[in-house]
């Protein structure tokens, strides 16, 4: 007999949660999960009408972000009802940031949502003197953003001091920061990440990630290929289109050695040499004509004979001054950092992953070369662990890293990536248009980095005329200070052009490439005209799609999975294109 | 709720939409459009249609709403799990927006009800589905009808959009699908090698026989080596037939252990005495009951179910198969003794019911154990037993935002900006688009012409087609054929139906007839006719064609561009359960969000759900991002 627990397992617990969130749960698993329940996300939505920043919210409330704030001081405007999908008729009059945020609650009851009905600048602080807006104490309370993960701040009419402050702060806190645009059949998103902002579980394609060492085989990886391959030609048919094409590659690499002052092949042609000796070497007399295990060998070559090299992203890692000098809290990436540079030192690879790929084979030599992969992985990784414990008590660290932590390090170590967060590329009153990137739309006819210096222009033109108008309304930035019930003014476009022309001759001014503004403007002239039809209005299809492309990099952050955009990513909604920029 | 509100109001809640949109809004604002599938880019692409103005959406979906959806299908809360997907939605989203009228039809797309003339009603049909058939029968119909089609899928962090305008563009047939993965039934049954086959036989053979409809033909299992092994087939045969004897003890206590003893000893038994089977191989290793059932550790069945995450050893898969067996049973024992008699009860596995999931997981890891192969958690069987499309919110979003962006240039009728687009999860693009590409002219379902045939079903014959309109009006020798889905019902040797009239060969309104030439010659591309019945007067030949045709020949196909490749890498090694056998057959329709992936220039024809089944292998049909 069998005890039931005292206990039973609740119904509606965990069990359901995970059934919930099943299909995401493939993408990131638990760990991804938790990281995501851990979170509070801050939106600053000051903007008008700031959809992008709705939209965002929503694809990370659903997935179950643990809690969000939304700061905005805005009151719901008939014109927000019919672009905002979370505001219904009753919402007008009210508080946008109460409304939008009972509405999105809605959506997930696992997540806690907090409205702030404040302006921006009330919620980060009234005094921010305009000759230090950087300055950290400028914030009414040091301390207002530290219980958040990370920061949305949707462009607005009072962008410039506020979002200084902002990205100052956040890059003080290694706190993600992201900044969002969205405007007419145009959007942008720039993102702040910490310094370093390192990822090890990068998930990269499984075929890439196969490192079978064939022209490194360790010892018993060599003597099971020759107790296979030893007789290859007086094998049976059937046993001969069985060979696992690993031992088929390790037995013909062997060969090679010899007739080769003991070299494998190496460079294209050898290869290519190699693989026809390869293909040779097939029985074509069987009823099948050909055999499937010396067609994979042959077809893993050219991608399977490569020399171990330390990947530039890991190199990066590994000679981070973080990862050299450790202290005793230093973060547990740098110290697995630091013993897998150890193991690399002293043996020239780096821990073995250890998977295989499938392959036409007995199952039981299957099974048995699955094996000694394991096991090489297992004892690769005990080393490396071996070498953390030491370092930890020579740091006299108090709780140890956890193994499985040492163990995805290990096995993702060739794809671990480091990102070098760098301030924000936003527009500031002396702001260059980024070095290179004036010469890649000359040299890029296609290129969408125009979409770019539209919006810097426009943020621009924002921060010139924002005081000009009424502090009052800031939820219509082109409004005249007389007319408040009709059409808002139109940013007049030669306004635009002007900031546009600003941006480009400061650039062009420096040491750079010698570059007229009038060979550039004719690209950025349609995106502003576009901006002046639209007239401050966000396009919801538009913001729908901007605010899937941001909470997909959110989620990329804050899971700290997979490899997040780094650091501007433009979106044109005319051609149906998106493009990446590190700016 | 307040009344639908005054037009000025209206009007200035529209403001941004007029004002972003320009001239192309007023179009926007009387169009009537059809979305088929209300899921994961379904509910996005409601909200996006309703927000940007369109003034009528329809909405066809036959699904309900299960608690798994609730991750990203933000329409749906959980007090709707189990009502209408379609029906939900549209009372969802029409609250927030009491401006636009929708209509749902919690109903199958297939339905006679949805026929060529209601498809044509609509200025635009958007594809927001989750399987093959469905978006074939669309796309079928959106060529009949002539309405532009927005197809789109997505994969996890991958999406794609296609624009299918028939005659100028390719439609959702013109790249060939692959068939879904099936198994050599030796494989599964005598000789499995992966995860892969031992869940297949549990999932396929065990489950289907103890619980579910014990028929022969299991989609899963490719029987084009049977007749290399007869004698085992035939083995193979008894044992099934054997497994549904101890069905009949179904409830009783030593069930479970009789189901055990029979497929875990004796049939292993039987194997190991084979000797030539395990010439090569390893031979498995027959259980015991009572020796595993001793090693059982003390941990209940339903608590070891919970660790999904967990690997399970070989006591605590005895106990969950034990337990899952009995839950199971009381099922479908109480299903059984609710009916009157006669009615016979089953049960079917699906991924998200745990009963149906332990049983399936337990008893492929015993079964893996039993041949030294590697056994897996529950959570990785859930997901190769049940084809697991990952799916996540912020794709949908993306992708269903894209298609409006693609509705905006039909709209206008820039047909010609139209775009194939595509998401990927990084690299420097994440959404790229690329030019529409032609029509297949091969393509078997809209390289074809095809007109209504209006039929007056009192008087027609097939002669009156026959003779009064394909010979005589069209121009057809002698040699052609005429097919609907039943089979042939004329050829130059087949002349007995010629007299009969349309409704005794069952060709009734909005059936398809396909004429296919088979002039030696120069012969015209298939014609396909849709029926329409209406009484016709006196004078007018019994069966007349809606337009006048001019039907072109069938080009010569070029097949040098029939391979693609991938990326201009070299082709990683195949993995031998994924090559292609002649004569498959194929899969159920898998519950995914999504079939095809985004390629970069191409429409990759790997169906994602393989490369899922295959965990261990290299996922050769898996996007490869070269970035
Ligand atoms: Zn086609």
């Amino acid at each position: 007999m069998t005890a039931r627990p005292l206990t039973p397992p609740p119904l509606q617990g965990p069990t359901a949660k995970e059934k919930k969130y099943d299909r995401q749960l493939r993408l990131w698993a638990a760990s991804g999960q938790q990281a995501l329940e851990d979170a509070h996300v801050l939106l600053l939505n000051g903007g008008s009408p700031g959809v992008v920043g709705v939209e965002t919210l929503k694809n990370l409330i659903l997935p179950g972000i643990g809690s969000y704030t939304i700061v905005d001081g805005n009151v719901v405007a008939e014109k927000d009802l019919g672009i905002n999908f979370f505001l219904t008729d009753h919402s007008l009059g009210k508080s946008r940031a109460d409304e939008t945020c009972k509405y999105l609650t809605e959506l997930n009851p696992d997540v806690q949502g907090y409205p702030v009905q404040k302006s921006l600048r009330d919620f980060l602080g009234s005094a921010i003197p305009s000759d230090a807006p950087d300055r950290l104490s400028s914030l009414t309370n040091p301390n207002a953003l530290d219980k958040y993960s990370l920061v949305l701040f949707v462009a607005s009419k009072q962008n410039y001091p506020l979002l200084r402050l902002v990205s100052s702060y956040c890059a003080a806190k290694a706190l993600p920061l992201f900044y969002l645009h969205s405007l007419g059949l145009f959007s942008h998103f720039s993102t702040q990440l910490p310094d370093p902002f390192p990822i090890v579980d990068t998930h990269p394609d499984p075929t890439s990630t196969q490192d079978l060492r064939l022209l490194d085989p360790w010892p018993e990886l060599q003597a099971f290929a020759k107790s296979k391959t030893e007789n290859l030609n007086t094998l049976s048919n059937h046993d001969h289109g069985h060979v696992p094409y690993l031992l088929l590659l390790l037995r013909f690499l062997t060969d090679w050695r010899e007739s080769h002052d003991g070299n494998p092949p190496s460079e294209y042609r050898e290869k290519k040499e190699f693989k026809s000796l390869v293909e040779s070497k097939a029985r074509t007399d069987n009823p099948e004509g050909g055999e499937e295990n010396f067609d994979e060998a042959a077809a893993a070559v050219l991608k399977s004979l490569n020399k171990p090299s330390l990947p530039s992203g890991l190199r990066q890692v590994l000679e981070d001054p973080s990862s050299k000098q450790l202290q005793q809290d230093s973060a547990n990436f740098w110290l697995i950092a630091n013993a897998i540079q150890k193991f690399h030192q002293k043996h020239g690879s780096l821990p073995l992953p250890g998977a295989l790929p499938d392959m036409k084979a007995q199952s039981q030599d299957y099974i048995q070369l699955q094996n000694i992969y394991k096991a090489k992985s297992r004892r690769d990784i005990e080393e490396v662990t071996n070498s953390l414990r030491s370092t930890e008590a020579d740091l006299k660290r108090q709780t140890p890293v956890e193994a499985k932590e040492i163990e995805s390090f290990c096995k993702g170590a060739a794809f671990v990536k480091l990102i070098k967060g760098q301030p924000l590329p936003v527009y500031a009153p002396n702001a260059k248009a980024p070095p290179t990137s004036l010469q890649n739309i000359l040299d890029d006819e296609d290129s969408l980095l125009p979409i770019f210096l539209a919006f810097q222009a426009y943020d621009h033109w924002l921060h010139e005329n924002s005081n000009t108008t009424p502090q009052t309304d800031p939820s219509a930035p082109f409004s005249s200070s007389s007319s408040s019930s009709s059409e808002e003014a139109k940013p007049p476009l030669e306004a635009l052009k002007q900031s546009a022309t600003q941006t480009i001759d400061l650039n062009a001014a420096g040491d750079g490439p010698q570059i007229n503004a009038d060979d550039i403007m004719p690209r950025i002239e349609p995106i502003l005209a576009e901006f002046v039809r639209a007239a401050g209005a966000e396009l919801h299809n538009i913001s729908a799609l901007t605010g899937g492309m941001v909470a997909q990099e959110v989620i990329k952050v804050l899971t700290k999975q997979y490899i997040p955009i780094d650091n501007t990513c433009v979106f044109d909604g005319i051609a149906s294109k998106s493009a990446v920029f590190r700016l | 709720m307040e009344p639908a509100t005054t037009k000025p109001v209206a009007t200035k809640r529209e403001r941004y939409y007029r004002q972003s949109l320009g001239a192309v809004y007023g179009r926007i604002k009387q169009s009537r459009v059809l979305m088929v599938g209300a899921g994961g880019i379904g509910c996005e692409l409601l909200k996006n249609l309703v927000l940007t103005g369109f003034a009528e959406v329809h909405i066809v979906d036959l699904d309900t709403i299960d608690l798994s959806n609730l991750n990203r299908q933000f329409l749906f809360r959980h007090e709707h799990i189990k009502k209408s997907k379609a029906l939900v939605a549209k009372e969802s989203a029409g609250k927030f927006n009491p401006h636009v009228k929708l209509e749902a039809h919690h109903a199958n797309i297939k339905d006679p009800q949805f026929n060529i003339d209601w498809f044509a009603s609509f200025q635009l049909v958007f594809n927001a589905l989750d399987n093959i058939d469905a978006r074939r029968h669309v796309n079928k119909m959106c060529l009949a009808a002539n309405v532009p089609l927005i197809e789109s899928g997505t994969t996890g962090f991958n999406g794609q959009v296609q624009v299918i305008i028939k005659g100028k563009s390719e439609c959702y047939d013109c790249n060939t699908k692959e068939t879904p993965k099936t198994f050599p039934v030796c494989t599964i049954r005598s000789t499995p090698s992966q995860p892969i086959h031992c869940i297949v036989w549990a999932k396929s053979y065990l489950f289907t026989e103890v619980f579910g409809t014990s028929e022969d033909e299991v989609p899963e299992f490719d029987h084009t080596e049977d007749s290399e092994n007869a004698a085992e087939i035939e083995n193979l045969r008894k044992e099934a037939h054997a497994l549904k004897e101890i069905r009949q003890s179904m409830g009783s206590d030593d069930f479970p252990r009789k189901i055990f003893e029979k497929v875990f000893t004796d049939d292993i038994h039987r194997l190991r005495n084979m000797e030539d089977m395990w010439k090569m191989r390893q031979k498995p290793t027959a259980l015991d009951f009572e020796t595993v059932s001793k090693s059982n550790g003390g941990e209940v069945g339903d608590s070891v179910a919970k660790r999904d995450q967990d690997t399970w050893n070989l006591a605590e898969n005895f106990t969950v198969f034990c337990d899952s067996l009995r839950r199971l049973s009381r099922r479908l024992q109480q299903a059984q003794g609710g009916e009157a008699n006669g009615v016979s009860h089953v049960l079917s596995f699906d991924k998200d019911d745990d009963d149906t999931l332990d049983f399936v997981a337990s008893s492929a890891n015993i079964r893996s154990i039993i041949f030294g192969i590697e056994p897996r958690s529950k959570f990785d069987i859930k997901q190769m037993a049940g084809n697991i499309i990952p799916a996540i919110a912020t794709t949908n979003a993306m992708t269903a935002s894209l298609c409006v962006l693609q509705a905006f240039k039909i709209m206008r009728g820039d047909l010609n900006k139209a775009k194939m687009v595509f998401l990927e999860r990084s690299g420097a693009r994440v959404v790229n688009s690329e030019s529409l590409r032609p029509p297949k002219p091969d393509c078997p379902v809209c390289g074809i012409m095809s007109s209504r045939l209006v039929v007056d079903p009192l008087r027609a014959t097939l002669n009156d087609l026959v003779q009064g309109i394909l010979k005589s009006d069209l121009g057809y020798g002698d040699e052609f054929s005429i097919n609907n889905e039943v089979g042939t019902l004329y050829d130059p040797d087949l002349e007995d139906n010629l007299s009969k009239k349309f409704s005794e060969l069952g060709v009734g309104a909005d059936s398809f007839l396909t004429i296919i030439d088979d002039d030696e010659e120069n012969p015209r591309v298939n014609l396909s006719l849709s029926i329409s019945e209406k009484s016709l007067p006196e004078d007018s030949k019994p069966v007349v064609l809606s337009q006048s045709l001019d039907i072109p020949r069938k080009r010569t196909v070029d097949t040098s561009q029939a391979v693609e490749h991938t990326n201009g890498t070299t082709e990683p090694p195949a993995a031998p359960g994924k090559r292609k056998r002649a004569g498959s057959s194929s899969l159920d329709e898998p519950g995914i969000e999504g079939q095809k992936v985004a390629k970069r220039g191409k429409v990759q024809d790997t169906d994602q759900e393989d490369d899922l089944i295959l965990v261990d292998g290299p996922s050769q049909g898996a996007i490869v991002i070269d970035d």
